[in-house]
């Protein structure tokens, strides 16, 4: 069953076409991947389904309900949260106040006890010691996980997560792609993740979607798309495209 | 003591509510118990004034952290529309006030939904247009200020006495206010809009609302303190409701005071009618020179002004933890 | 008719004064990304320190402008040099670059209003009063005047701008200061200077608008609100796009004194920026001021 689906979605900037025509469908309960070079256009995709910027064509659906137009905290209300690529805390704001804003202002559900809520998500990515801390004085994977609670506060159906995992060491990457199957699996929220790090999103992806300069060039099971010609030729050139090899991640190295 | 904590709601700290209702209780009683000279009466009527608008003023410039430099263009807003109030003899006295204070408001609103999306600086520079323009324009609509010659109110002599009270209690409320806006919902939305209002959005804030929201409530509260000014000194003129000296003044308590703080800028706004005092008697050409200079200061060496020198001294006093 | 083309000849006149010194303003943010908000402070010394020359000492203000463009640098550069300096960079240093550099300028109001006192001057010389007629209309020789010294400074300016390393420095510095680090340019320098730079010419401006109108040490409010329209519509960077930004202002100035009551003339200035920012906040020529 079909949760979120952008229709022909397209964004330039002046004469840049950021985004080009990219239709997706996000099913209920499923782990969409989003992979593709440097500069195809996948945060700026993220950031029109969000809301925070407008489409030049083509509209998001949640449901029956049109998002596009909504400014990015009626989307949030909706039920769909982004996080950053570059994460963004209240630097002002402990880490529990952080959490609490995402509490206070997400969907309806969230809202009648924001504080316990907010204790409960940190609780669920491990930050509850560092509550009273402020953002300044924790590592970037505990950033990271900070973003993340505080995304889960607003109590979403949806979440776009942005380069999680980008940036962390392997065990930490470990650690957040468990917590992400969990997320879907517990709590039920349908994810789309953006990632570099082709290993952990082909591992935890049901689908995988390859956008290369803003258009969609392939669309399939992971282990399908890893071997699609177009999208060799995207990340590695034409020359490996014609050798038969296919897109290996780090992991795939290291087995005989 | 866990069955009175039920009558007192969680973000109220029972220590802040005592020191609150003692404070209150000192200075209702005051005027009874100690025989202050009607120069010292009218000054702490007006000074309870101040604190109320640099309270105010700070609700949308330290909370949502967008720099007003046009404040005034309420004061006078509300001011002058007590004032016609009261010749028109609308009664009681308190309710031209308050209707100051709606026109105080819903002024502020207006010019303020299409500039706040501007951030900063920009704002900044925004309010600057906005309280002179205000100035010029209203000056000459002799219908609203009497033109540039002003508006004179009759003068009631008892109403001055009793303003004390008046005034006293406006800043009640509106000490309230701020230490509920701070440990409110609105209260963090704000902060959050003020560190990064992208993410705020982000997260489902509704920046828009939030934003118009606390303009309205600081113009509405600087509108009524306008109207109590008036009833004070019964005559009123657009250059200093109005002026730029004014809204320098609200900005500068607040900075001097700590901006961003729940009641610093009281302690600003203290500070402020103290130098003023001093100032006027000794050195009355360079006052504006002096607070140019304390901006400067607190600026450079301490930017939650005296709440942060205080901090400071608390924090060597007792390791503390989290933030602000 | 004839009085249309004289309004808009003065405009013209005018235009190229409020492109001077709107430039100043735009150079520091564009550079330092900060707003001085001294500009109006610094408008009003040179102003005083026309008069002050040709009233003390016999110097015909025209020619006092290098003077004022060397107490104005000297000063831009003090000012960045002993506080601007330490101020944080970027999004948390916007609020306290703004309150400082406010609190420099009530200085400078209360240091004038203390030599001069707060009563209108003017900087009158024997020529004040002369016309000049240009194509049928009769133009103010000081206004004539002005416009060719500002043309000058700005051609001056754009030269220094595009041919001169410097210039290229402090470009590549608008454009990236990080890079510019790693490839060896002293940022710190081009942030001195630029400061310096801005703030002589807003110095310079205020001299040129003194032999125009009266002035008091509360002037600069209204003239920094003018630079900051200026900026947001013309974009940083070219001196160009200042200049029609600037005609535009002043065209629309000229003709808002003409048909609107006297009252309404004030706020001009302020209705023209609210409407500008909300319906073109990138300017006109595309290049985003704001965010």
């Amino acid at each position: 069953m079909t949760l979120l689906r952008v229709e022909n979605v397209s964004k330039s900037f002046g004469g840049l076409k950021a985004v080009d025509q990219v239709s997706l469908e996000l099913r209920k309960g499923e782990i969409l991947g989003i992979i593709g070079p440097n500069g195809a256009g996948k945060t700026t995709l993220f950031s029109i389904i969000a809301g925070s910027m407008p489409a030049s064509a083509g509209a998001v659906f949640l449901g029956e309900r049109r998002l596009s137009g909504l400014r990015a905290n009626g989307v949030v209300a909706a039920g769909v949260v982004r996080t950053h690529q570059i994460v963004r805390p209240f630097t002002n704001l402990t880490v529990l106040e952080n959490v609490t804003v995402g509490a206070m202002f997400g969907s309806p559900s969230t809202r009648h006890n924001p504080r316990a809520r907010a204790h409960e998500e940190l609780a669920f990515v491990g930050l509850a010691e560092r509550a009273h801390h402020l953002p300044a004085g924790l590592t970037l994977v505990a950033r990271k996980r900070l973003e993340l609670a505080r995304a889960l506060a607003t109590g979403p159906k949806v979440l776009l997560l942005d380069e999680v995992i980008a940036g962390v060491n392997p065990v930490e990457a470990i650690e957040m792609t468990k917590l992400i199957r969990v997320i879907r699996d517990q709590r039920g929220i349908s994810i789309i993740m953006i990632e570099h790090i082709l290993a952990a999103l082909m591992s935890v992806s049901d689908r995988v979607v390859v956008l290369d300069y803003g258009k969609k060039i392939a669309e399939g099971k992971p282990a399908e798309v890893v071997r699609d010609a177009k999208v060799i030729t995207a990340y590695l050139g034409e020359e490996h495209a014609k050798s038969n090899g296919g897109i290996r991640g780090p992991a795939a190295e290291n087995s005989p | 003591m866990s069955t009175w904590r039920q009558f007192i709601p969680e973000w109220l700290s029972p220590a802040v509510l005592a020191v609150f209702v003692a404070a209150a209780a000192v200075l209702h009683a005051l005027p009874y118990v100690v025989a202050l000279s009607p120069y010292d009466h009218n000054q702490l009527t007006l000074a309870f004034l101040f604190i109320a608008t640099a309270l105010a003023w700070n609700w949308i410039g330290g909370f949502a952290g967008q720099i007003s430099f046009g404040h005034a263009a309420m004061f006078g807003v509300g001011g002058f529309a007590a004032a016609r109030a009261l010749q028109m003899q609308v009664a009681p006295f308190w309710v031209p006030w308050l209707l100051g204070g709606l026109v105080a408001g819903a002024y502020g609103l207006a010019w303020g939904h299409p500039t706040l999306r501007l951030r900063g600086p920009y704002f900044s520079i925004a309010t600057i247009g906005v309280g002179e323009a205000t100035r010029l324009v209203l000056t000459y609509w002799q219908g609203f200020t009497g033109g540039a010659s002003g508006l004179a109110l009759p003068i009631n002599a008892q109403l001055k006495y009793s303003l004390y009270w008046y005034a006293l209690y406006f800043l009640a409320l509106v000490a309230i206010a701020s230490y509920a806006i701070r440990n409110s919902r609105l209260g963090l939305g704000l902060l959050s809009i003020k560190s990064d209002v992208e993410a705020a959005a982000d997260v489902g804030v509704p920046v828009v609302f939030c934003q118009d929201l606390v303009l309205f409530l600081s113009g509405a509260v600087v509108g009524v303190a306008g109207g109590i000014y008036a009833s004070y000194f019964s005559f009123i003129e657009p250059s200093d409701m109005f002026g730029f000296d004014r809204s320098i003044s609200f900005v500068l308590m607040a900075v001097i005071g700590g901006v961003g703080t729940v009641f610093g800028p009281g302690l600003g706004a203290v500070v402020f009618v103290l130098l003023r005092q001093f100032l006027i008697a000794s050195y009355p050409q360079l006052y504006l020179g002096l607070y140019g200079l304390l901006l400067v200061l607190v600026v450079l060496f301490e930017p939650l002004g005296i709440s942060g020198l205080i901090f400071r001294v608390a924090r060597r006093l007792r390791p503390h933890r989290g933030a602000t | 008719m004839a009085r249309g083309l004289e309004l808009l000849l003065s405009a013209v006149l005018l235009a190229g004064l409020y492109a001077m010194m709107a430039y100043g303003l735009g150079l520091i943010y564009g550079v330092l990304r900060i707003v001085n908000l001294n500009h109006g402070g610094m408008i009003m010394v040179g102003a005083y320190l026309g008069w002050y020359l040709h009233e003390r000492a016999g110097i015909d203000p025209y020619l006092s402008l290098p003077i004022a463009a060397v107490v104005g640098f000297a000063t831009g550069v003090v000012i960045y040099g002993g506080l601007v300096r330490y101020l944080p960079r970027g999004p948390a240093g916007g609020v306290q670059s703004l309150l400082l550099l406010f609190g420099v300028w009530l200085v400078l109001r209360n240091v004038a209003y203390l030599q001069f006192t707060g009563n209108d001057q003017a900087i009158r010389t024997d020529y004040s009063t002369k016309a000049v007629v240009v194509l049928g209309s009769a133009l103010s020789l000081n206004r004539l005047i002005v416009f060719a010294l500002a043309a000058l400074l700005l051609v001056a300016l754009d030269l220094l701008l595009t041919r001169t390393y410097l210039g290229k420095a402090i470009r590549a510095v608008a454009q990236n200061a990080d890079s510019c680090r790693v490839a060896g340019i002293d940022v710190e320098r081009i942030y001195t200077f630029t400061f310096g730079f801005g703030t002589a010419l807003a110095t310079m401006a205020g001299l040129l608008l003194g032999t125009l109108f009266p002035f008091n040490p509360t002037f600069g409010a209204g003239e920094l609100l003018k630079s900051f329209v200026i900026v947001v519509l013309g974009g940083l960077g070219s001196v160009l796009g200042t200049a029609v930004a600037a005609l535009i202002l002043a065209i629309v100035e000229v003709f808002a004194i003409l048909l609107l009551p006297a009252y309404l003339t004030g706020a001009v200035g302020f209705v023209l920026l609210v409407l500008v920012l909300i319906f073109r906040p990138g300017g006109l020529f595309g290049q985003r001021v704001l965010g």
